[in-house]
């Protein structure tokens, strides 16, 4: 288990650390929309070496991004069972006794696979260069023109950013409990199924009653220093845009008409 | 035959930015049937190295003996549940682990995962609560209603009821009142004294070492720094104050009387003892 990567912020000293949330947000939804334009491999293979650029530029390592793929795994895997078994299309490639496996049901997994790492590359991207704090502050200017039409952009950035801030948290508490459980006799791995669900429930259990405890005692600290939801309040920093943010806001605009044209031509 | 760490080390994520080396080359022999004390500043790596007896957390590098078992690093260890059945680790804070419905069936979990059954896990589940001294008109309640301090009695229970024959606590009195304090001590003491059980207790509190254990180990920024009986270390202040640590208020008292011209014995350790030496001179020199 150990280690979870997901959604963690990393303090490094480099370009895309230092660019303006609003332009990092704006960008990562365009890439984001750019990934489901059915582009062709061609395509992903731009919004890959895109990426890539990306996480390096951020100075990650591949390893990183790999650590935070991993959890990912196991859901493809039971995705190409899946497919194995119902996509029927294609060339079939190989026959075991009555069973038949068609080229499709790889060609779809792998595609999946492909738009899944190359949505975790950019979105961990961004929450790695990020401060929670920033991307509050970033989420709440980019939504703030929906306030007009009685959207609460402060309370859904607020939220948002609590829920930023708290994922580490988390883990490192389940981590915590899963060893204080191990340390029982609880074993993960293996075991009856009632075994396993005892397992599960000595997990859930307390990881609730902590993440509620923590959840109260911050909201009691945010009254108790007189935090009000929909106050008029001032900002210590100011966020500024400057010739990179253009830059970057530029270039993922660009990627996407690329993608769309792409995926029209075909 | 004695617990070993041989040149253990431990780092935490490893090959991220995060990474931290918590522990570096530890060598460590911890004898069998005595109280150790594991003491040390805030982070310097005292949790970690207990972790590593019930292999909760492996050595990146080294070997620990423990209970005719040798962990090695870079192996994968065999026979896990039997070594975590004899080493029992109680938590810094293990009351967040408290899960089921009532306080008897949460500290009969332990035993019964270790193939105990039900009967007579209940039976032990009940024995370890009076033990930890919870109040038998608790123990069909919610362990989640409990104070803080109950909930750490029975979590402290959980782990007893395994009955392991190595027990190692992470701070196990810290947040505890005073009286609570005294008598979770004295029933570790006694259960090293008349079940001959190994115990390891982390702890900032230098009363409790003086007081309760026989040996101490010092770690210091990941590495250990001193080893040696109780008695040695508090024999006189130069040590505490070598290793930064202020020392029990007794020890404090004798170096007061010292500066003030009494002939203070090494081995008086307790308060009655050292009243009666002190009487004795004031009535000499009269
Ligand atoms: N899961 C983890 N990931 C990364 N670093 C960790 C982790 N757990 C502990 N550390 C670091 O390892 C060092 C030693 O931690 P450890 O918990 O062993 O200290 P400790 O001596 O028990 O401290 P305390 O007296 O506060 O309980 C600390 O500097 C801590 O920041
Ligand atoms: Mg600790």
């Amino acid at each position: 288990m150990g280690n979870i990567t997901l959604g963690r912020y990393i303090p490094l000293d480099s370009p895309i650390h230092k660019m303006d949330p609003r332009a990092k947000i704006m960008g990562m939804l365009l890439m984001l929309v750019a990934i489901f334009f059915p582009a062709g491999w061609i395509g992903y293979a731009i919004l890959f070496a895109a990426a890539a650029c990306a996480i390096i530029l951020a100075k990650l390592s591949p390893t990183f991004i790999w650590k935070a793929m991993k959890p990912m795994l196991y859901m493809l895997v039971f995705l190409l069972v899946i497919n194995t078994f119902f996509l029927k299309t294609g060339t079939p490639l190989f026959t075991i006794g009555s069973f038949t496996m068609y080229s499709d049901a790889i060609f779809q997994t792998l595609y999946i696979a492909v738009r899944l790492l190359l949505m975790v590359m950019i979105t961990t991207t961004l929450t790695a260069t990020t401060k929670p704090l920033d991307m509050t502050l970033g989420i709440e200017d980019l939504l703030k023109p929906f306030g007009k039409i009685g959207v609460p952009y402060h309370e859904i950035a607020m939220l948002i950013s609590i829920a930023l801030r708290f994922i580490p948290d988390l883990i490192d508490e389940t981590q915590r409990i899963i060893k204080a459980q191990e340390s029982r006799g609880v074993d993960l791995k293996e075991g009856k199924f009632t075994e396993r669900v005892m397992a599960i429930l000595s997990l859930i259990v307390p990881l609730f009653v902590s993440a509620f405890q923590r959840a109260e005692d911050l909201a009691n600290a945010m009254e108790a220093r007189g935090y009000a939801p929909g106050e008029e309040r001032t900002r210590y920093k100011v966020l500024k845009m400057e010739g990179r943010d253009y830059i970057l806001l530029i270039v993922c605009a660009a990627l996407l008409a690329g993608m769309i044209w792409l995926s029209m031509r075909s | 035959m004695p617990i070993r760490f041989e040149h253990v080390s431990h780092t935490y994520s490893a090959g991220t930015p995060y990474e931290y080396k918590a522990l570096k080359d530890v060598n460590l022999e911890i004898e069998e049937g005595k109280i150790t004390a594991v003491i040390g500043m805030t982070g310097s790596g005292k949790s970690t190295l207990v972790q590593h007896l019930n292999a909760l957390l492996l050595p990146e590098e080294g070997k620990i003996e423990i209970l005719d078992r040798t962990i090695t690093a870079g192996e994968k260890p065999k026979n896990l549940k039997s070594l975590r059945g004899d080493v029992g680790l109680v938590f810094q804070f293990p009351e967040y682990q408290l899960f089921e419905e009532t306080v008897i069936k949460d500290v009969a979990f332990g035993p019964k995962n270790f193939g105990v059954p039900e009967s007579e896990a209940v039976e032990r589940a009940k024995k370890a609560l009076a033990m930890v001294g919870l109040e038998p008109d608790k123990f069909e309640r919610s362990p989640l209603e409990l104070s803080g301090g109950q909930k750490r009695r029975v979590a402290i229970a959980g782990i007893l009821a395994m009955d392991p024959k190595v027990l190692v606590l992470d701070e196990p009195t810290a947040g505890l009142d005073p009286l609570g304090t005294v008598s979770m001590m004295s029933l570790f003491s006694k259960l090293n004294r008349e079940m001959h059980k190994t115990i390891l207790i982390v702890t900032h509190d230098m009363e409790q070492v003086f007081k309760y254990c026989d040996r101490v180990v010092v770690v210091e920024n990941g590495s250990i720094r001193a080893h040696m009986s109780v008695a040695h270390f508090f024999s006189d202040s130069s040590f505490c104050k070598e290793m930064n640590i202020l020392p029990p208020s007794l020890i404090r008292m004798k170096d007061l009387l010292r500066e003030a011209g009494f002939e203070i014995d090494d081995r008086i350790h307790d308060i009655d003892g050292l009243a009666s030496s002190v009487a004795r001179q004031v009535k000499q020199h009269g």
